[in-house]
């Protein structure tokens, strides 16, 4: 009986790590461009605070997937192991989505406000030259 | 008990092969209509079209997923046949519902970008010329 709720989180534990590494990778990779928009070609600073929010990111929703793994019943067979998987599954999965482009929209909001004081700052620059 | 989880079987790799389609159409065609709203920027393009790809595989999986867990028991062949169908149909349906309303946001965005160009060609290239 106990062996099954056991088997459950066995069995999530690993897709839920495996799929925020996967998205958190997929990600960080393309933030990059965003970050060096940011950054305005600064490549060190950009790299590293990629890899800041790469590191938030992976604490922030594996810890999310470890809260959320608890179940209070004791599945009765597979098929409500293979139930109770895809609910939680399919649960952390759409809260990692929203995640993904949470972060979207902050990097496009980042890269607005970086286009925003570059143009506010390049006309000084002839005015001087 | 059986006909449920055989249901499961044939409900999600048909569900994923769907989801995993359309959203591999959406970042194959979606490209040329970002390359427009960005300004042809590709690196850039690429990269937001690369986070949407698995933005949208997340979120139509998760769904996919979550909907399993919400299925009534299954009493006979005739019930499965019906309600896979049912549940196939739903699912087909908010994919639809999502790519329609996936297009006419890249409608109306390049629509206001087009806009928004004609509106600042003019200044642009004046102080330019001096």
């Amino acid at each position: 009986m106990n062996n099954l709720t056991v088997t459950t989180y066995f069995i999530y534990l690993p897709i839920a790590v495996a799929l925020t590494l996967y998205v958190a990778r997929i990600l960080f990779r393309n933030a990059r461009v965003f970050m060096l928009d940011i950054f305005k070609g600064r490549a060190e600073i950009a790299d590293s605070t990629n890899r800041l929010f790469e590191v938030g990111f992976y604490l922030l929703n594996i810890g999310f997937a470890l809260w959320i793994m608890r179940i209070n019943y004791q599945p009765s067979g597979t098929q409500q192991v293979v139930e109770t998987l895809a609910g939680k599954v399919g649960g952390f999965a759409i809260y990692l989505g929203f995640m993904l482009f949470a972060h979207l929209y902050l990097f496009f909001r980042g890269k607005r406000k970086a286009s925003e004081a570059a143009r506010h700052t390049t006309p000084l620059a002839p005015a001087n030259a | 008990m059986n006909l449920n989880l055989l249901s499961y079987l044939v409900f999600l790799p048909a569900m994923m092969v769907i989801a995993v389609g359309t959203a591999r159409s959406c970042h194959r065609n979606g490209r040329v209509w970002m390359l427009g709203i960005f300004d042809g920027d590709a690196r850039f393009v690429d990269a937001i079209n690369n986070v949407l790809l698995v933005g949208c595989y997340t979120l139509n999986l998760g769904y996919v997923a979550l909907t399993m867990s919400l299925w009534e028991p299954i009493s006979g062949w005739e019930h499965m046949l019906a309600a896979l169908v049912h549940r196939i149909a739903i699912i087909l349906l908010s994919l639809a519902a999502i790519h329609f309303t996936n297009i006419s946001v890249l409608l109306v965005w390049s629509h206001l970008r087009a806009k928004q160009h004609a509106h600042q060609q003019p200044p642009q290239q004046q102080p330019q010329l001096p």
